[in-house]
């Protein structure tokens, strides 16, 4: 008896072995080729096909498993036009060894032609049939063809792309740089009908005009003027997307400002700069952050919707060129105070003006907020934000707290030493 | 395999009740209730709940007149030899339908979600295999089962819902009463069979230690499982939004692929085992209800023995659909349809009998048959 209890467990333990390696869907990782990004870009003269390109990462490179002097680079590309982005992974094993699959996929890459185009809800809701991909991957667009994007993307440090690409998107959202941009967000919004979408926007094609010099704080990507030895790679500022459809991009200014005034979203440390008060040649540098809850009051049912919002932010003035005498003086620091609430409050209120008449939607989310004071979907539908925030009262009122004045809070008089 | 006389505890029973009833969270129960709820769907299990404490308390009221019968004795004894094989038959045959919709759902979920080259066949038949096995070995084992498994399980959706709140947001469930209060009520009540495997829990009345935990039991699970899937529907909603979730058909494996923990972003393999557990236990459950109602309908001592071919014939059956996405789900929205008034009205039925019949003024030890 206990001889054939054992020898059953014996044939039994191997048989259920069996069955966990999946049998059928059994995957070697040695045997995949990862895909970590998708582009998808327009063909000129054919409206049904598009033109995928596939970056490649390659886990060996960098790594410290890396078998001697092994040689191979960090990435492969490969562009090539199919149907859509689903069946273009067995056309690809054409030129690729091994099996293509999207489970590391952590990007979908669009270019800004197509991101224009009417038909490019169609394509993007593949990412919803297929099993392999994830729903909190980043969605991007590309000022160029994403197969040039991703030819000219080069990191000269961060050569392995999965690491250069999860980095640099995670560094520019914390600066506020770029916004969050997830697909599922992307879904929601275009299904809820109200809002508009903020992609991340990024080229590697630098603008030559441009001179970023004059105002840091009012350009996109490609205009960021640096020389040196780097990546030619920008992500900055966003891409508006209004009913899966994308309309303008927004500068990093607006960008901050779409994500602080968004009350669901945690931004982080901004760092922007002001006209000194006390000195019109000089900036301030300062860095904020929301001291409190964004505080909304909405009168949406009755007359004319109007909207208030009031910005708490906890500002550190961390440049103080004028050398004014901040430390000693309360009158200078109110003076101070003043001119950054104002200035804040102009640059939200034209912003808000700017979605009001350019886009007729709005990227703070605020249309959540709204839902509350509705009790049933059928006033909700019926109230249509969309068409109403066109004609809303919007005020938008910065209340700011000052907090330190970077480490050395006093600094010498410039009359005193120039005298 | 005779039934060992071991009679089965409180925590046993509640885990079974759970495991039956509360994993229905993570198949497409709640695409069916958002669908026609829309974003109020989470409020479905709650005033469903509510109703389901009627026919349930009626039952029990008629049971403990009975001690040690089962829901087919005492049907036998209510409504006589004929009206109590056609109703049993009935029941039966909800049973079976749930049972084969079920099983070719959740292969239809490991199919497309996680073994999508694995033949269908293949998945059905282990699935089944499994639970068949699961089954006979006796409601005792499954009782066992079920609590040494339970606390892992409600630990890892309980993970799968912090990660999700903190994910989430809490402005997706408003405008809060979704199509208005007066269709959430309707719409909901409309379903109220989600609780149907209450009345099928009747039939373990005699496995039960004693009437007490019985009953302790039952409500407390009734609780627990309200507490549960409104809380999971909850949540489903903090991350999707309502128009997002009507088209999801698997909202539960949508949420374990899109949440992450920290660096590790591929949660469902974590998750996964733990559903599949679950479902083993779920359906061992529902394999063995089949083969008591079967058993007794045909007179069949060993029902045991009945389990193996009936899991074939699950199999077989479910098989047929060629796209169980669409037909599946549809005969799934009727099937909750039908056996809503069957749920709700056959209680109230057996408690009028025996008041009419005056089994109440009896002693409570009175012996049928």
């Amino acid at each position: 008896m206990l001889i054939k209890e054992i020898l059953g467990k014996f044939i039994l333990i191997p048989a259920l072995l069996l069955i966990l390696s999946g049998c059928w869907d059994q995957q070697e990782v040695e045997e995949l080729t990862f895909v970590i990004a998708i582009g998808i870009d327009k063909v000129e003269d054919n409206e049904n096909s598009v033109r995928i390109t596939y970056l490649i990462s390659n886990p060996e490179a960098g790594s410290s498993a890396q078998s001697g002097g092994s040689q191979e680079p960090p990435r492969e590309i490969i562009s090539f036009v199919a149907d859509d982005f689903i069946s273009s992974r067995n056309m690809a094993n054409t030129v690729i060894a091994k099996q293509i699959t999207y489970d590391l996929l952590r990007m979908i890459i669009i270019s800004e032609d197509f991101a224009r185009d009417e038909n490019f809800i169609r394509w993007i809701y593949d990412a919803t049939k297929s099993m392999e991909i994830k729903r909190d991957i980043k969605l991007l667009v590309t000022k160029e063809e994403t197969a040039t994007f991703f030819q000219n993307n080069k990191p000269l440090l961060e050569t392995r792309p999965h690491e250069y690409f999860e980095k640099i998107l995670a560094t520019g959202n914390e600066m506020g740089n770029i916004p969050e941009s997830q697909l599922y967000q992307f879904f929601r919004i275009t299904e809820a009908d109200a809002d508009l979408f903020l992609g991340i926007y990024g080229t590697t094609i630098k603008d030559e005009n441009s001179q970023s010099g004059e105002n840091p704080q009012q350009i996109t990507a490609g205009e960021f003027d640096f020389q040196g030895e780097s990546n030619v790679t920008e992500f900055l500022g966003s891409a508006v997307f209004k009913e899966a459809k994308m309309i303008d991009t927004l500068t990093i200014e607006e960008t901050r400002i779409a994500i602080l005034l968004n009350p669901s979203l945690k931004p982080g440390y901004f760092i922007g700069t002001i006209p000194d008060p006390f000195d019109e040649k000089y900036r301030i540098a300062f860095r904020m952050d929301n001291a409190s809850p964004l505080e909304f009051n909405m009168k949406l049912t009755s007359g004319t919707p109007t909207i208030d919002v009031t910005v708490p932010l906890l500002l550190e003035v961390l440049s103080n060129h004028s050398m004014t005498d901040y430390h000693k003086d309360k009158e200078k620091r109110n003076k101070l105070k003043e001119s950054i609430e104002d200035n804040l409050n102009n640059k939200f209120n034209d912003f808000v003006k700017k979605t009001q008449e350019e886009y007729k939607s709005e990227p703070f989310g605020w249309s959540l907020l709204a839902r509350k004071k509705f009790s049933t979907i059928s006033d909700w539908e019926d109230f249509d934000w969309m068409k109403t925030y066109p004609d809303m009262k919007i005020n938008v009122t910065a209340q700011v707290k000052l907090g330190k004045f970077g480490r050395q809070s006093d600094l010498p008089r410039i009359e005193e030493i120039r005298d | 395999m005779e039934q060992s006389k071991q009679l089965i505890g409180i925590k046993e029973y509640i885990a079974i009740v759970l495991l039956m009833v509360g994993t229905k969270v993570t198949d497409n129960t709640p695409s069916i209730l958002f669908e026609y709820i829309k974003n109020a769907g989470w409020m479905a299990p709650i005033i469903n709940g509510l109703i389901t404490i009627i026919p349930i308390y009626l039952l029990i009221k008629v049971f403990t007149n009975y001690k040690g019968k089962s829901l087919v004795e005492v049907s036998d004894h209510l409504f006589g030899k004929f009206f109590s094989f056609i109703i049993l038959l009935t029941i039966l045959l909800v049973a079976f339908v749930a049972v084969i919709v079920d099983t070719a759902i959740y292969t239809d979920i490991i199919g497309t979600m996680y073994f999508t080259k694995t033949p269908t066949i293949i998945i059905y038949g282990i699935l089944m295999l499994v639970c068949a096995y699961g089954a006979t070995r006796g409601f005792e084992q499954i009782g066992s089962v079920a609590w040494t498994v339970f606390p892992y399980l409600q630990v890892s959706l309980f993970l799968a819902l912090i990660l999700t709140i903190g994910q989430g947001n809490a402005a997706f469930l408003f405008p809060i009463l979704g199509d208005g209060a007066w269709d959430v009520v309707k719409e909901s009540s409309l379903r109220l069979s989600i609780y149907a495997d209450f009345l099928y829990l009747f039939l373990f009345y005699p496995y039960i230690k004693s009437v007490k935990v019985f009953k302790k039991g039952t409500w407390l699970a009734l609780m627990f499982i309200i507490i549960n899937i409104s809380i999971t529907m909850v949540c489903y909603i903090f991350l999707f939004d309502y128009k997002t979730i009507m088209q999801l058909n698997y909202p539960y494996h949508e949420v374990i692929r899109t949440i992450s923990l920290g660096f590790i972003i591929n949660m469902e393999a974590f998750f996964l085992p733990f559903w599949l557990i679950a479902s083993f236990v779920r359906f061992s459950i529902y394999l063995y209800i089949n083969a008591i109602l079967l058993g007794h309908l045909f007179k069949i001592k060993h029902f045991e023995y009945l389990i193996p071919s009936l899991a074939t014939l699950v199999v077989f059956i479910g098989m047929i659909p060629e796209n169980p996405t669409f037909i599946i789900f549809d005969i799934k929205e009727k099937l909750l349809l039908i056996a809503t008034p069957l749920f709700f009205l056959l209680p109230f039925l057996m408690w009028l009998i025996a008041k009419l019949k005056g089994e109440f003024k009896h002693a409570n030890k009175r012996d049928i048959r």
